[in-house]
This record gives C-alpha cells, sequence and structure tokens, in this order.
C-alpha cells in the first residue's frame, strides 16, 4: 500500500499498535511493520512528529525511559487515545463495508429468493 | 553506531557518515523552540540508529545499513515540512501562552498603578492612552488563549487554521508593540507623580516581560513563514 494511502490512516495505526503497551519510536515501526506484513510503504521518519502530535492532542503520553542501553522516549496510549481508537476502528469498519459494498455488491447482495 | 563519521565503510575517513549527515541536515531545516526541536531531532536520530542495528544484526554492512536507514526513513526533505509543522505549532503555543500570561499581568499591574495615589488620578493623556493599550493587550491575550485551546485539545475535532500560527505571531508582535508604547508612557509620566518609584519598577518589569514576548513573537513569525506539510 502506496505512502500517501497510508498517511490517512497513520493516527489509528499508532495508536493500535499501543493499545497493547507502551513502545519507543523504533518498536512502534516495527510493530507497525510486523502487523502489516510489511505491505505498508511509510516513510518511517514521519511517525516522529505525528507521534509528538497525538501526544499534543492528549491521546497519547510519553516519557523518556531506560531501554537496553540507551535512554529512550517511550509513548503510551491514554484513555482519550483508547477511546480515539475505537472512533477510528467503528470508522474504518463503516468505511470498508460502504466501499466494499460498492465494489464487490455480490458479497453484500441479500441472496436472491428461489423462483417459486 | 553514534551517528559519527563511519571510518569502516571502505570510503575513507572522510566519507561522512549517512544517518549523521541526514541528522544534520533535517537539524539545520528546522526551526522552533529549541527543546521541543532537540528532542524531536533526538528521537529520529535514536529511530535511525535503531534501525541501522536492525539491519546490521542481519549481516548488512554499515554503510550499506545506513543507506538503508535513511532510505526507509525518508530524506530531510520529505521529513522537514510535517515536523516543521509541530515544531510551528509548539512555538505557536509557546508566543501564546507567553502573551496570555504576561499581558493580562501587565494589565492588572497598570490598573492598580492607575488606581492608587490621587496625584495619578490628575494625569488624564496617559489613563487616556492606558485605556487604549489595555483594549488593545486584551484582544491579543483573547486570541492567545483561543490558539492555545485551538492548539491543544480542541484540535482532537476541530482542524487547525493554518494561518493561526502567523496570527498568533502578530498578536504577541501587537501586544509587544503595546507594552513599549505603555512602558513610555510610564516613564515620561511617572516624575509628574508621588507614585514615581512604583512607576519606575512597572516600567522595568514591563521592559522585560517585553522582551520576552517579542523573543518569542519573532521566533514565530519565522516559523510561520516556513513551509509545512
Amino acid at each position: 500500500m502506496k505512502a500517501d494511502a497510508v498517511r490517512g490512516h497513520l493516527d489509528g495505526l499508532l495508536l493500535a499498535v499501543l493499545e497493547p503497551g507502551p513502545l519507543h519510536g523504533y518498536a512502534i515501526i516495527a510493530a507497525v511493520q510486523q502487523r502489516s506484513e510489511g505491505a505498508l510503504q511509510l516513510r518511517t521518519g514521519t511517525i516522529y512528529p505525528a507521534l509528538n502530535r497525538l501526544e499534543r492532542l492528549g491521546l497519547l503520553g510519553s516519557s523518556w525511559e531506560s531501554v537496553g542501553e540507551r535512554r529512550r522516549r517511550c509513548y503510551r496510549l491514554t484513555d482519550a487515545g483508547r477511546g480515539s481508537l475505537e472512533s477510528e476502528r467503528t470508522a474504518w469498519r463503516e468505511f470498508t463495508a460502504a466501499i466494499g459494498s460498492v465494489l464487490n455488491p455480490a458479497a453484500t447482495a441479500p441472496a436472491p429468493r428461489p423462483a417459486s | 553506531m553514534s551517528g559519527t563519521t563511519d571510518t569502516s565503510s571502505g570510503n575513507g575517513p572522510s566519507a561522512p557518515d549517512p544517518v549523521a549527515a541526514h541528522v544534520a541536515a533535517l537539524s539545520d531545516a528546522l526551526h522552533g523552540p529549541g527543546r521541543a526541536k532537540s528532542r524531536m531531532i533526538q528521537e529520529i536520530r535514536d529511530g535511525l540508529t535503531d534501525t541501522v542495528e536492525a539491519h546490521t544484526r542481519e549481516g548488512v554492512p554499515y554503510e550499506r545499513a545506513a543507506r538503508l536507514a535513511v532510505r526507509e526513513f525518508g530524506t530531510p526533505e520529505e521529513l522537514a515540512p510535517s515536523c516543521q509543522r509541530e515544531l510551528t505549532i509548539a512555538q505557536t503555543r509557546r508566543t501564546a501562552l507567553s502573551v496570555a500570561l504576561t499581558v493580562p499581568f501587565l494589565i492588572a499591574c497598570w490598573h492598580l498603578i492607575w488606581t492608587s495615589g490621587q496625584d495619578w488620578q490628575l494625569q488624564r493623556t496617559p489613563q487616556l492612552v492606558a485605556v487604549q493599550l489595555a483594549a488593545v493587550a486584551a484582544v491579543a491575550t483573547l486570541l492567545a488563549v483561543a490558539a492555545l485551546a485551538a492548539t491543544g485539545v480542541l484540535a482532537r475535532r476541530l482542524r487547525t487554521p493554518r494561518r493561526l500560527p502567523l496570527a498568533v505571531a502578530w498578536a504577541g508582535t501587537t501586544a509587544c508593540v503595546a507594552m513599549v508604547v505603555a512602558m513610555v508612557a510610564l516613564t515620561v509620566v511617572s516624575p509628574l507623580t508621588t507614585n514615581w518609584p512604583v512607576v519606575t519598577v512597572a516600567g522595568v518589569v514591563t521592559a522585560l516581560l517585553h522582551g520576552l514576548v517579542a523573543s518569542s513573537a519573532r521566533a514565530c513569525r519565522h516559523c510561520a513563514r516556513l513551509p509545512v506539510g
């Protein structure tokens, strides 16, 4: 999936990979790549300003923590972030259902009635 | 792998390390509050270093791993607009906060001085100037408070206007001009009153706070002119 297509969903992706627990920047990148099995082409540097923005909006919290031999900025989901993630999921389900019903009408149309 | 010159690449000791060069180029391109900028640069440097380490663990030579990491991250030209957007908003919030805190404080100081002492009550012209300056400063303060809200939690629901940083920068500049005029008025009038020591202290405080807001507003104007993504 191209970077431009991913960009609109970046917030949801970042919130989702932080749902299980706090992660630092590179671990977030690795989690996104791992969950998508490398399908998402993303300029990984763009996640850092995105993380800053989500923190400013109160959806993430962060703190410097020792990870291995270095100190790294670790991000965690806030309660507001969990709420936002749920909203993102709902919006995504509705979006894919709507697009799916147009692209693949046979899969979503009700089964035809048997001829009497 | 600290982002210093790599001597193991075979290109000689003068070959620049791709990670260090990338971070330096990005740092040169970005402007904003020092702390916010250094934090962002530090995180990106850490991320690049981690990416290089991940590649070298898979057996990729350092020089190639560093080039791969830089390519995956995006060029400084690709990253700068989105990074600058956050730094511009950080500078906007800093300027708005400085206006929102200092201007009401100064208005309160002026009000106390103006309402204390009968000699002062006789100076009608400074009073008129003060009222007008207070009105201008109050408008600037309201804009600053609105900007803080619009770039904070409200930004979850409302799109931040693209011209907001410029508006806050000019609000800060306007507040600075009001401070300077007030300071001059206070300084000129103070010898004519019995309250001149208090007025002099207020003038000095005004000058100090003017310096604080003016530098922040100047930085905000500069950030507001930079391209953001």
